[in-house]
């Protein structure tokens, strides 16, 4: 674990929402080319795990480095747009620009690299534009270029959102619940060019996701989270069901009839982590 | 939002999973129910969801006006009953002085009423590009720093809570009479309440995609550029055409006091008492109003699609 080349390396990682401790004391690494996933119960930490790698939330403490860089409090405004530019993210709700075109949405993932002038008025590099052609047509959108974002179906929505990330070029690709707004059957198809897209770019992936026969499937790695902290960290071949009840907790813990648990999970999830 | 809602109480694959998302979609129905009310990104029924509440503003407004009116009526001793006792000397006056309205012999009729589509538009134009510039500012979503919002705010709060008349007075103090003053007033009228207007719009704007242009390592200006602006020009189209149309009707009133055009016409006409010509002009600004709604409307649908 001490290997100084990951790609990604998280170090003691604290996170606290006033008294919740959303993210207390976590470290892990993830090599190039690896697929983690993530699981856990709702309010685990696991998103804020993933926003603070890209810094979309800061955290109260430990230490966070992409490709050698650290994201950290000191860095500058500049760095930071840089490391995100490598870093993909894919969003539950697809967060698209809705009232834009598939393709405008798609040319989105090269903003960071070009002129501020550039980005304003939308002018691409033509290569990039080709570059975005052939995902799009690898992903089976072609026909769809120039329909507007909102018009889509959640699939394509999401695949819309996977181009985004691919322009990118990135070297890590982070899921935030990719396929939790999907069907069971465009989930499977969502999964499938997710991982299949990392595989084929050298990209590493870390998902998180609430079906853990997903998660055994996909990933070559599994990090279960509970209550904040990394609970377990290993292949999918250990994952046993004693593991998975350590996880999630044994199921008569919520009484799922309790109006109360719904009213907490309403006012912010916090009975949902078990307190 | 809705299409999320379908989809993952259709699904069951496991317990935890299956459960989490209900409650996730409690949270997000609760987090989204103002906002899918007139969210510009996800849907484009801005306008009519507006409109709606407009007109239940106005009814309560109404509702209001009459319980004042009940309340005066008592308090000053004032007899409906007069109405009807004399109300043989305003069906006089409508049949004798007012009908049938003359439209001959009005010098510079034509020009007036352009002044006065003019001076309703250019107004709704600038006001509408001061506006668009300072909206950014007002939102807390865009603005570069907090203390912006509440001075921006505040700035437009005063001029959209002086009417067009007030404004007019105090310019017609210090510069006089003329179509200038009239267009001046209206513009600080309407930038107020636009700059009030696209600021809310702009709050509208979904955060998620905001977000989205964060994590590809997009600075503000790309982000305002590429992502808050294209969400809000429906709404910001809907609300100048709003504007356009009160401002036609206020450029009669305002030309009226002093402002010039054809309200300005119009008074001087009300006051040699040449009724028959001044309800020939009334029905021409009305016909000038009701051809501007019918454009915006059309306007409207074909705009924001
Ligand atoms: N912006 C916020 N303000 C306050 N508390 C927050 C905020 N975001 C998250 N939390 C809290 O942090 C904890 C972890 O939340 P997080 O979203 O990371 O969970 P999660 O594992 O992603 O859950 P889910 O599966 O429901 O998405 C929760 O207790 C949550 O209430
Ligand atoms: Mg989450």
């Amino acid at each position: 674990m001490t290997n100084t080349n990951s790609l990604l390396e998280i170090t003691n990682l604290k996170k606290y929402y006033g008294l919740t401790k959303a993210v207390d004391d976590v470290s892990f690494n993830i090599e190039n080319e690896e697929i983690v996933t993530i699981i856990g119960r709702s309010g685990a930490g696991k998103s804020t795990i993933m926003r603070c790698i890209n810094r979309l939330v800061m955290n109260n403490g430990g230490s966070i480095k992409v490709d050698g860089i650290e994201i950290g409090n000191d860095i500058s405004k500049k760095q930071l747009l840089e490391a995100r530019c490598k870093i993909g993210f894919i969003f539950q709700h697809f967060n698209l620009v809705y009232r834009l075109t598939v393709f405008q949405n798609v040319m989105h993932g090269v903003l960071g690299r070009i002129s501020t002038f550039d980005g304003i008025i939308g002018r691409y590099p033509e290569d990039d534009k080709e570059k975005a052609y052939e995902i799009l047509k690898s992903i089976g959108l072609e026909d769809q270029i120039y329909k507007r974002a909102g018009e889509l179906s959640g699939g394509q929505k999401q695949r819309v959102a996977i181009a985004r990330a691919l322009m990118q070029e990135p070297k890590l690709l982070l899921c935030d619940e990719p396929i939790a707004s999907l069907d069971p059957i465009t989930s499977r198809t969502i999964m499938d060019l997710i991982v299949d897209q990392a595989k084929q770019r050298g990209i590493a992936c870390l998902i998180n996701l609430h079906q853990v026969e997903f998660a055994k499937e996909y990933s070559t790695r599994i990090i279960g989270m509970r209550e904040g902290k990394l609970v377990f960290d290993d292949t999918p071949i250990n994952l046993t069901n004693d593991k998975i009840n350590e996880i999630y907790g044994s199921t008569d813990d919520i009484d799922e009839l309790n109006p109360e648990y719904e009213l907490a999970a309403v006012s912010g999830g916090a009975v949902a982590v078990g307190y | 939002m809705a299409t999320d809602n379908k989809v993952s109480q259709g699904t069951g694959i496991d317990e935890p999973s299956n459960h989490e998302r209900h409650t996730t979609n409690l949270l997000d129905r609760i987090k989204n129910k103002h906002r899918s009310t007139m969210n510009s990104q996800h849907n484009n029924i801005l306008v009519p969801e507006e409109v709606k509440k407009l007109k239940k503003l106005y009814n309560i407004i109404i509702v209001i006006v009459l319980l004042a009116f009940i309340l005066a009526t008592i308090q000053t001793n004032f007899n409906p009953v007069i109405i009807f006792a004399k109300g043989g000397n305003f069906i006089d006056f409508v049949v004798n002085d007012l009908t049938p309205p003359n439209f001959k012999g009005v010098l510079g009729l034509g020009d007036a009423l352009l002044q006065t589509i003019a001076m309703s538009m250019i107004s709704t134009f600038f006001g509408g590009i001061i506006a668009f510039c300072l909206c950014f500012f007002a939102s807390y979503q865009t603005a570069p720093h907090p203390s912006t919002v509440k001075i921006v705010r505040g700035f437009a709060s005063m001029q959209r809570n002086i009417p067009n008349t007030i404004w007019l007075f105090i310019f017609r103090m210090t510069f006089g009479i003329g179509t200038t003053i009239g267009m001046v007033a209206l513009l600080f009228n309407t930038t107020g309440r636009l700059t009030r207007m696209f600021a809310e719009v702009v709050d509208e704007v979904g955060k998620e995609s905001m977000e989205a242009l964060d994590s590809v390592g997009a600075g503000y200006l790309k982000k305002l550029f590429q992502c808050v602006i294209p969400a809000s020009i429906p709404g910001f189209v809907s609300w100048l055409l709003y504007s356009a149309e009160i401002n036609i009707r206020a450029a009669g009133v305002v030309g009226a006091l002093g402002g010039g055009g054809i309200g300005l016409i119009l008074s001087s006409y009300l006051s040699v008492f040449r009724y028959k010509t001044a309800f020939g002009i009334i029905l021409i600004m009305a016909a000038t109003t009701i051809l501007v709604s019918l454009v915006t409307d059309y306007l409207r649908k074909k705009v924001l699609v």
